[in-house]
C-alpha cells in the first residue's frame, strides 16, 4: 500500500474536498491519503464525505491552530 | 439599546462559526453533489423564524409592512448575488465570520462587499438601483394573493421542513471520524463538539427571531440584515456621521466579533493569506456581492432567510435566482475544473 499525501492548506472550501475526491480516483484499494487541510467547514465535510463513501479514517488530527491533517484510506 | 445589536451579532457569528453554517455551501452542494442537507437546514432557520414573526405580528410587538415587488431588480440581483459568493467563497455573513476566522481572502470579499453596497445604495449607482428597484409590481406577498391566512403557510412551510429533516436524519447512521477531545462539559460543547446542522439551525432561527423586537425597539423596523448596516457602516467611516450607526451596524461588526471569540476559543484561528488568483476572486466576488444584494434588497440573510420568512415574492424570488447564480458559478469554477494531479504541492487554486 502506498500513502499519498494531498496538501491544501491555503485552498478555500469545496476545493480541499474537490480535490480529496479527484486523488483518491488516482489510488487503489488499501491505499491512504494524508488530506492536510485548514478551511474550518472541511472539518465536517471531508469526514462526512468519508464517512459515506465507506472510507475508514486511520487518523483526524489538529495540526495547530486552523490547520488539520485528516487520513482516508480507500477501501 | 443598540447594544442588542451587538449582542445578537455576537450570538449569530459564535452560532454560525461554531455550526459551520455556510449558506454558499448550501447553495452550491445542491449543484455540486447533488446533496440537501444543508439547504435543508437553511429552510429551518426560514420555518422557524417564519413561526416567530407572524406570532411577533399578531402579538403586535412587530408590524409587518407590505411593500411593492420589485421584480426585476430581485431576479437580477439575485442571480449576481449567487454568483458571486462562489467567488468570494461564502455569503456576506459567510464572510463576516470567515473574516473573523482569520482568512484575509474574506478580509478583502468582505471590503470589496461594503463598499460596493454604499456605491449601490447612497454613491454613483445610487440612480441606477433606484431605476431598477422602481420596476415593480403591486403583490408583494402570497397569502394577501392568495386571499389566505399567512399561518396556512406557516404550517405548510413547517410540515414540509419538518418532511425534509426526517428525510436527512432517517438516512443509515455512519460514524464519522472524530477529533480527539481536549476540553470537557461546557468548553467542550461551546468550543469543541462538532455541532448538528439542524440544531445550529434551529438555534440560528431563534437568533433571527429575537433580532425582530430587540431591533424594533431602537426604531429600526426590520429583521437581520447585512448589506444596509454593511454600507451604513462605510458610510460612517467616511463621513463621521454617528446618525449611521444603527442596530444593524452595531449586528455586523458584533458577527466578525462572535466569530472571531469562537475561533480564537477552539483554536480555529489563524491569519490566512490566500494567493494571488484567490485574492482576486475575492475582491471580485465581493463587488458583485454588493452590487447584487444591493439590487435584490438583500443577501441570503435579508431576503432568502428573512423575507422568505414572511412569505414575500421578493424573498423566495431572491432565493431561487441565488440557487440558480451560484449554481451556474459552481458549474464554471468548481464542476469544470482540470483533475489536478494529487501531490505535495500547494495548487494555484484556479
Amino acid at each position: 500500500m502506498a500513502q499519498v499525501t494531498l496538501e491544501t492548506n491555503g485552498s478555500v472550501c469545496p476545493f480541499p474536498l474537490v480535490e480529496a475526491k479527484q486523488a483518491m480516483t488516482t489510488l487503489t484499494n488499501g491505499d491512504e491519503l494524508v488530506i492536510h487541510f485548514d478551511c474550518t467547514q472541511a472539518t465536517d465535510a471531508i469526514p462526512r464525505w468519508a464517512a459515506e463513501s465507506g472510507y475508514p479514517v486511520t487518523d483526524f488530527s489538529k495540526r495547530g491552530p486552523a490547520e488539520w491533517s485528516i487520513t482516508v484510506q480507500k477501501a | 439599546m443598540l447594544i442588542s445589536g451587538l449582542l445578537v451579532g455576537l450570538a449569530l457569528g459564535f452560532v454560525m462559526q461554531r455550526g459551520r453554517f455556510c449558506v454558499t455551501g448550501a447553495f452550491r452542494d445542491v449543484w455540486v453533489t447533488r446533496n440537501t442537507r444543508w439547504l435543508t437546514a437553511f429552510l429551518v432557520v426560514v420555518a422557524v423564524q417564519s413561526v416567530g414573526v407572524f406570532a411577533l405580528d399578531a402579538a403586535g410587538i412587530i408590524t409587518l409592512q407590505a411593500e411593492a415587488f420589485p421584480w426585476l431588480a430581485t431576479i437580477v440581483g439575485g442571480f449576481i448575488f449567487g454568483f458571486a459568493i462562489v467567488l468570494a467563497g461564502g455569503c456576506a455573513t459567510g464572510t463576516y465570520y470567515r473574516a473573523g476566522e482569520g482568512l484575509v481572502g474574506s478580509w478583502l470579499a468582505l471590503i470589496s462587499y461594503a463598499l460596493f453596497a454604499a456605491v449601490m445604495k447612497t454613491g454613483p449607482l445610487a440612480g441606477f438601483n433606484t431605476a431598477m428597484r422602481s420596476v415593480t409590481v403591486e403583490q408583494s406577498n402570497f397569502y394577501s394573493v392568495l386571499g389566505i391566512s399567512p399561518w396556512l403557510l406557516v404550517a405548510v412551510l413547517v410540515a414540509a421542513v419538518a418532511l425534509a429533516v426526517r428525510h436527512h436524519l432517517a438516512k443509515p447512521k455512519f460514524t464519522m471520524a472524530a477529533l480527539p477531545a481536549s476540553k470537557t462539559g461546557l468548553a467542550h460543547l461551546l468550543f469543541e463538539k462538532p455541532w448538528n446542522a439542524f440544531a445550529t439551525a434551529v438555534v440560528i432561527g431563534l437568533i433571527a427571531t429575537a433580532a425582530w423586537p430587540l431591533s424594533w425597539a431602537t426604531g429600526r423596523e426590520d429583521g437581520l440584515g447585512i448589506t444596509t448596516p454593511s454600507s451604513k457602516l462605510v458610510s460612517y467611516l467616511v463621513t463621521g456621521d454617528a446618525e449611521l450607526v444603527d442596530w444593524g451596524v452595531y449586528l455586523v461588526i458584533g458577527i466578525l466579533l462572535g466569530s472571531f471569540i469562537a475561533a480564537k476559543g477552539s483554536g480555529e484561528f489563524r491569519v490566512r493569506v490566500p494567493d494571488a488568483a484567490t485574492a482576486v476572486k475575492s475582491l471580485g466576488g465581493g463587488a458583485l456581492m454588493g452590487i447584487g444584494a444591493a439590487l435584490a434588497g438583500g443577501c441570503t440573510i435579508g431576503n432568502a432567510m428573512v423575507q422568505t420568512a414572511q412569505f414575500t415574492f421578493q424573498g423566495w424570488t431572491a432565493l431561487i435566482f441565488m440557487i440558480l447564480g451560484t449554481g451556474v458559478a459552481a458549474k464554471l469554477t468548481i464542476m469544470n475544473r482540470r483533475p489536478a494531479p494529487a501531490s505535495a504541492r500547494v495548487p494555484a487554486g484556479v
